[in-house]
């Protein structure tokens, strides 16, 4: 007789995984990590020289020659005229700046919420956040046109005896952009130190040891140098988190603190953080899958968890990027005023409604679609596509936000469609710089935080509970 | 008292090195005459040494007031100089002021809580140190001093703990 009404489900495979599938739990002797970072580092072939070749030109023509042009001839080699005077320039500010959130996002997030599967790729973000703050601050440059006069935004009286006007949101973009692009800086070097002192001890004589012995500043690893490290590196965790916050938020009152159809809402700030953490994330997925597939020994470190981890975050922020998009559709299209409806309705059915069905495929549709599956979420490749396809959509969207959202105005008169034309050559261009800065990089810095990783294994232990191998976490830090 | 002098011992794991150290205090050496150089950060309570001091924190806080000020100067101080008005805003707002005042004070305190990490760690430092690069290849090193005359106790003391070598330490370029 049967003691159970229902039979048991056989042992499923997914509860038979071997724990040292994790990185954690599959350490390797330091020395030996230590010299596979080295030799990905080192190891170069001519297909990189190639790429590195054609970046280098594509950055050369696009953000010298083309800026050449924007600055001798004016900002009407653009295709910016009224009342369009908001273009690319601009979309490309906002995308970077979303990109740039993906780095401390997964370092300081996660590292304050102490989620392990962080630890292989927070350098690799934040390497992220830092080229990308750059070409966001290359692409504001762009949209000033006369570059020269920046410094009438700096806090002194110009020539004209005129100050700066703090009142402003372009003001308080200045200076929260300022304030993110430093800290991040600052927060991407501080956990670098103790592996650039690793890597000046493996490299042997030449000006290499040298550079090194320079950027590694004398680090040891004494008791008080990792006090006096760890301390700031918490500090920078907790504190870089609302920075990021404002950064986005301030970027979005550009927009919303106009009285602008389509513009003026209160649900812009929260909406364009969750926005930049959409394209940021998935910008992340693709560079992981990228260093993985180029990089000699990065398998080792890069593996399914941390897609699966990545392809989770994703699908999350999908979902709340849906959830604002859908606050911020709703409330105009309800509110019935005839200014936001024209605004809608061009965005909706107007020549550029391909724009709009696009992003609503790319930001929502494709990662709802393939990031629910936990299998398909650790294939790399197909991770790397849905970030692709999600960076396509969230351009898509500042797109339609700035030079779509600025053809209807309360002056119909005056409305035009925007055609960028030397914007994109110089597009190209910063996004050529980004993929130059990130291959230089991967042979100067070790792009694996090594002695994060090492700390991690020190930390994780697997113990048999039962007939079980469970993963266990010290406390460590 | 007879002349110190300064020694290394390495360890190949915290287990062995936690042994040292509790030796070491045992044979009545001061903490303040030892130090630990690892490739990751251990927790003093795990090798049984008191905490380091840190004045980071303090020195990030005054970066924050002082960035906190000089955000202040910006939004109220700036209007002063050169009154500017929008949209018939007030001169002096309080909403704005958050914004600037929030943006220096955060500037403020991560920048020096970076500056402090250099100045209390002494860096940038290119002086020759006691050091063996096998610390990054996940060996402890147990750096001290001792009195020159009881150096041999001290060595086997922490032999028997598992020290794989004892030698003088030799400052040198790093």
């Amino acid at each position: 007789m049967a003691t159970i009404a229902k039979p048991l489900a056989r042992p499923h495979a997914e509860e038979h995984e071997d724990p040292r599938q994790y990185l954690m739990h599959d350490p390797l002797p330091r020395g030996q990590m230590n010299a596979m970072v080295m030799e990905a580092m080192h190891e170069t072939n001519p297909i990189f020289w190639g790429i590195t070749g054609v970046l280098a030109a594509i950055v050369l023509f696009a953000l010298g020659y083309e800026w050449y042009i924007l600055i001798m001839q004016g900002q009407g080699t653009a295709g910016v005229l009224r009342p369009d005077y908001w273009g690319v320039f601009l979309v490309n500010t906002v995308f970077w700046i979303g990109i740039s959130h993906a780095g401390t996002f997964i370092s300081a997030i996660l590292r304050v919420l102490k989620i392990e599967s962080r630890r292989p790729f927070t350098r690799a973000a934040e390497l992220m956040t830092t080229f990308g703050l750059v070409q966001a601050g290359l692409s504001i440059f762009m949209h000033l046109g006369r570059v020269w006069l920046v410094y009438w935004m700096f806090p002194i009286p110009n020539e004209r005896r005129i100050w700066p006007d703090f009142h402003s949101p372009l003001m308080w973009d200045l200076m929260a952009i300022t304030t993110y692009l430093l800290c991040s800086t600052m927060y991407l070097i501080l956990p670098l130190i103790p592996d650039l002192a690793m890597v000046r001890d493996r490299t042997e004589g030449g000006w290499l040891k040298q550079f090194y012995r320079i950027l590694a500043i004398g680090f040891r690893g004494t008791e008080g140098e990792w006090k006096n490290l760890t301390t700031a590196m918490n500090i920078f965790a907790f504190a870089i988190i609302p920075v990021m916050f404002s950064v986005h938020t301030i970027v979005s009152w550009d927009f919303a603190m106009a009285s602008r159809p389509g513009w003026s809402s209160t649900v812009f700030g929260p909406y364009f953080v969750i926005g930049a953490l959409h394209s940021g994330m998935a910008a992340v997925a693709v560079v992981l899958f990228l260093l993985r597939s180029s990089m000699k020994h990065y398998k080792y470190f890069i593996r399914a968890e941390h897609f699966n981890t990545m392809g989770t975050l994703m699908l999350l922020v999908s979902m709340a990027w849906a959830y604002f998009y859908f606050n911020d559709y709703l409330v105009p299209w309800y509110g019935g005023d005839v200014w936001d409806k024209l605004v809608q309705e061009y965005t909706e059915k107007g020549p550029l409604a391909y724009l709009w069905y696009t992003m609503l495929i790319c930001n929502i549709a494709v990662p709802w679609a393939f990031l629910w599956n936990k299998k398909w979420r650790q294939t790399p490749w197909l991770l790397a596509i849905v970030g692709l396809l999600i960076n396509v959509g969230m351009y898509l969207e500042r797109y339609i936000i700035i030079p779509v959202g600025v053809t209807i105005n309360r002056m119909p008169f005056t409305w035009r469609q925007y055609e960028p034309r030397i914007e994109v050559p110089m597009t190209i261009g910063t996004f050529a710089l980004f993929l130059l800065l990130y291959m230089l990089a991967s042979r100067l810095i070790p792009l694996i935080p090594v002695w994060e990783v090492q700390e991690g294994q020190e930390a994780h232990m697997i113990r048999k509970i039962g007939k079980a191998e469970i993963s266990t976490l010290s406390d460590m830090e | 008292m007879s002349e110190a002098i300064t020694l290394l011992a390495m360890f190949k794991d915290i287990e062995p090195a936690s042994e040292g150290i509790e030796k070491l205090q045992q044979l009545g050496l001061s903490d303040d005459d030892m130090n630990v150089i690892s490739g990751i950060p251990v927790k003093n309570t795990i090798l049984g040494r008191p905490s380091a001091i840190t004045y980071v924190s303090r020195i990030g806080l005054f970066g924050a007031i002082l960035g906190m000020f000089l955000g202040i100067f910006f939004i109220y101080g700036i209007p002063y100089l050169y009154p500017l008005l929008v949209g018939g805003q007030p001169i002096f707002p309080v909403p704005q002021g958050f914004i600037i005042t929030f943006e220096m004070t955060m500037l403020g305190l991560m920048g020096f809580s970076f500056i402090g990490m250099f100045i209390d760690s002494g860096f940038p430092s290119y002086t020759p140190k006691e050091y063996t690069p096998e610390v990054s290849e996940g060996k402890i090193a147990l750096l001290f001093s001792c009195p020159a005359s009881e150096q041999e106790k001290f060595i086997d003391a922490l032999k028997d703990a598992g020290a794989e070598s004892v030698a003088p330490a030799e400052a040198r370029h790093l």
